[in-house]
């Protein structure tokens, strides 16, 4: 997986934002479908953001040529997902219960890269609004809130018996 | 995806789930974002259905809700449909339901833009024009 820094400068980076990286990238690299979109963690010095590199497949549109407006839902529910369950104490896999993106530039066929903001972590929720760009960070193509949910120990309970 | 059936206004795909396709390793549920792409795309389709010509759209937003968990045991429909046209803008609705039970999954709402010919769509037809 590669970085946006390089190797050096990561280990006298600061612990914390290291350890974040690390959570990030062993969480994305347990769901199949984000190995499947080629997604990788990188670190600048603002965060940790998610990288999707471009490959003809993820094209849906063939004339402009741009990216398919699914991909980029995938990018940032998948960047969502990983922050919320990042920040979670029990670090429990959180259910995605809706996300609504708008779109705005056309995204081109090109790297594009997704960073998280959490708005609430709550108990039983977390609110996320992910921003995704490609050259230029302040020209967002496409902004999204994702709310999840956090399994709770009766939800699960539930969950056993018979659903 | 496979398309299934095209009406006036209304499209009906079809998707079989893969592996690669899961949320998590040890699971066989479906990522979330395999049903997103799936209702982006038939929400696409069904802007041309209820247009019946094929011009450039944009997807303006989309809002999905996911209802429950999804198994990668059985494939998966989405029904999107075109509920207004303006001039400018389409309103669609599409239902995400498992084959078979007809169990509803997801439902999305989705605004497109019509006509959207970007500098480079325009620049290509440019180019076959002249070619």
């Amino acid at each position: 997986m590669s970085t946006v820094v390089d190797p050096a400068q990561q280990c006298s980076g600061p612990a914390e934002s290291g350890k974040e990286y690390a959570d990030w990238q062993a969480l994305l690299e347990r769901i199949p479908y984000a190995r499947h979109l080629g997604l990788e963690v990188q670190r600048d010095d603002a965060g940790v953001l998610v990288h999707l590199p471009c490959r003809e497949a993820l094209i849906g549109n063939f004339m402009l040529p741009a990216l398919h407006g699914g991909v980029l839902g995938a990018l940032i529910e998948l960047t969502a997902r990983v922050a919320a369950q990042s920040q979670d104490t029990e670090t429990r896999c959180p259910r995605i219960l809706d996300s609504h993106i708008n779109y705005l530039r056309s995204a081109k066929a090109r790297s594009t890269f997704a960073r998280a903001d959490i708005v609430r972590q709550g108990r039983r929720t977390s609110l996320v609004q992910v921003t995704c760009w490609q050259g230029d960070e302040n020209k967002p193509i496409a902004t999204g809130q994702v709310q999840l949910l956090l399994p709770t120990m009766a939800a699960q309970q539930e969950d056993r018996h018979g659903h | 995806m496979q398309v299934v059936s095209v009406d006036q206004g209304q499209v009906c795909m079809r998707l079989t789930p893969q592996s690669w396709m899961f949320a998590q390793e040890d699971t066989n549920e479906i990522c979330t974002s395999v049903l997103y792409s799936l209702a982006d795309s038939a929400g696409g389709l069904a802007v041309f259905a209820g247009v019946l010509e094929l011009m450039p759209i944009a997807t303006l937003d989309l809002r999905m809700d996911y209802l429950r968990p999804v198994s990668g045991d059985r494939a998966l429909l989405a029904v999107a449909t075109c509920r207004h046209l303006t001039n400018e803008v389409a309103f669609i609705h599409c239902d995400i339901l498992s084959e078979g039970n007809r169990e509803l999954l997801a439902t999305a709402n989705a605004t497109f833009m019509r006509n959207t010919p970007g500098q480079q769509f325009r620049a290509g037809i440019l180019k076959k024009e002249g070619a």
